[in-house]
């Protein structure tokens, strides 16, 4: 007989799943690239240094690939997952496309991806997979990163 | 800042490590720019009622360690296309990190150069903070 499946059980909306929201338009400024560079201690002058970007391969400050993280975006659909009494960031699975670079109007979209339970030695966590996809002015596409965030019950 | 090669690597290739020193002045710095509040990663207060002994780093700005690691080391015409990272223990500022990779697969297709690596950052206590995979396209030698 197959184990029965912990996600089967599991309390949460599942007519989110799948549905993309538009959440947010950001300009993206050389201040915010720079200060962000600093901040995580890149050296690179594309990110840094608006001579010697302007001279380079892009003609403009470009920014460090995980940058995405600093626009702030709306929450998207909430899949009111009914388990747990904490919760943590577990990850980011993150697809490079297009730099960003200063003077870029970055839009982003975002789907609950999945919601699933997993039973283990620790008891039972449920991760929620948050898909966004950033995209230009251009309508080009910048990152597509899934985020997972994980609830657990510490009672348990 | 000079070129590797796709010839360069094979599986069992080990990256150069980065070394990072992550200090209390970054850490607000980042989430200045952020605009996070999240108490863990700017109350010391908050973040020891949450049973830390201290702030702790967002996993974005040490997940932001590997990517520069990676972009370093694949140059000027190298490119990053994918990063596959798990959270799995806290980082705080002043901890001596070590971000380390080796090579698992190489292979071209579509004219892509790919080099498959295995990825992780290791604290001075010897603990994986974030581990993951990546992507890396390579350029032919000239």
């Amino acid at each position: 007989m197959a184990e029965a499946n912990p996600t089967d059980t599991l309390d949460f909306d599942r007519s989110v799943i799948g549905v993309d929201v538009q959440v947010g338009t950001h300009q993206v400024s050389k201040e915010q690239i720079i200060a962000y560079s600093r901040a995580v201690g890149e050296t690179n002058p594309l990110y840094l240094d608006e001579k010697a970007a302007s001279a380079g391969p892009y003609g403009a400050i470009i920014a460090p690939p995980l940058f995405f993280n600093m626009l702030n975006l709306q929450p998207g659909l909430d899949p009111k997952v009914k388990f747990g009494t904490s919760g943590f960031d577990a990850g980011q699975h993150a697809e490079f496309f297009q730099s960003i670079r200063a003077g870029d109007t970055i839009a982003a979209k975002t789907m609950v991806a999945d919601v699933y339970a997993k039973t283990g030695r620790t008891g039972t966590m449920v991760f929620t997979v948050r898909r966004t996809t950033y995209t230009n002015h251009q309508g080009a596409k910048t990152v597509v990163v899934d985020r997972i965030s994980v609830r657990r019950d510490l009672q348990q | 800042m000079s070129q590797v090669y796709f010839q360069d690597v094979e599986p069992g290739y080990e990256l150069p490590p980065l070394l990072k020193e992550p200090t209390r002045k970054q850490l607000d710095a980042f989430t200045r720019v952020w605009g996070s509040t999240v108490g863990r990663f700017t109350s010391d207060e908050v973040a020891r009622a949450e049973g830390f002994s201290g702030v702790i780093l967002p996993g974005n700005m040490t997940m932001a360690f590997l990517a520069q690691f990676l972009t370093e080391w694949a140059g000027p015409d190298g490119k990053l296309n994918r990063l596959d990272v798990d959270f799995r223990r806290s980082v705080q500022p002043g901890d001596k990190l070590t971000c380390a990779g080796i090579v698992t697969d190489t292979e071209s297709i579509d004219l892509e150069n790919r080099v498959i690596l295995d990825l992780y950052i290791e604290t001075q206590k010897g603990e994986r903070a974030l581990q993951g995979t990546a992507l890396v396209l390579l350029p032919n030698k000239p």
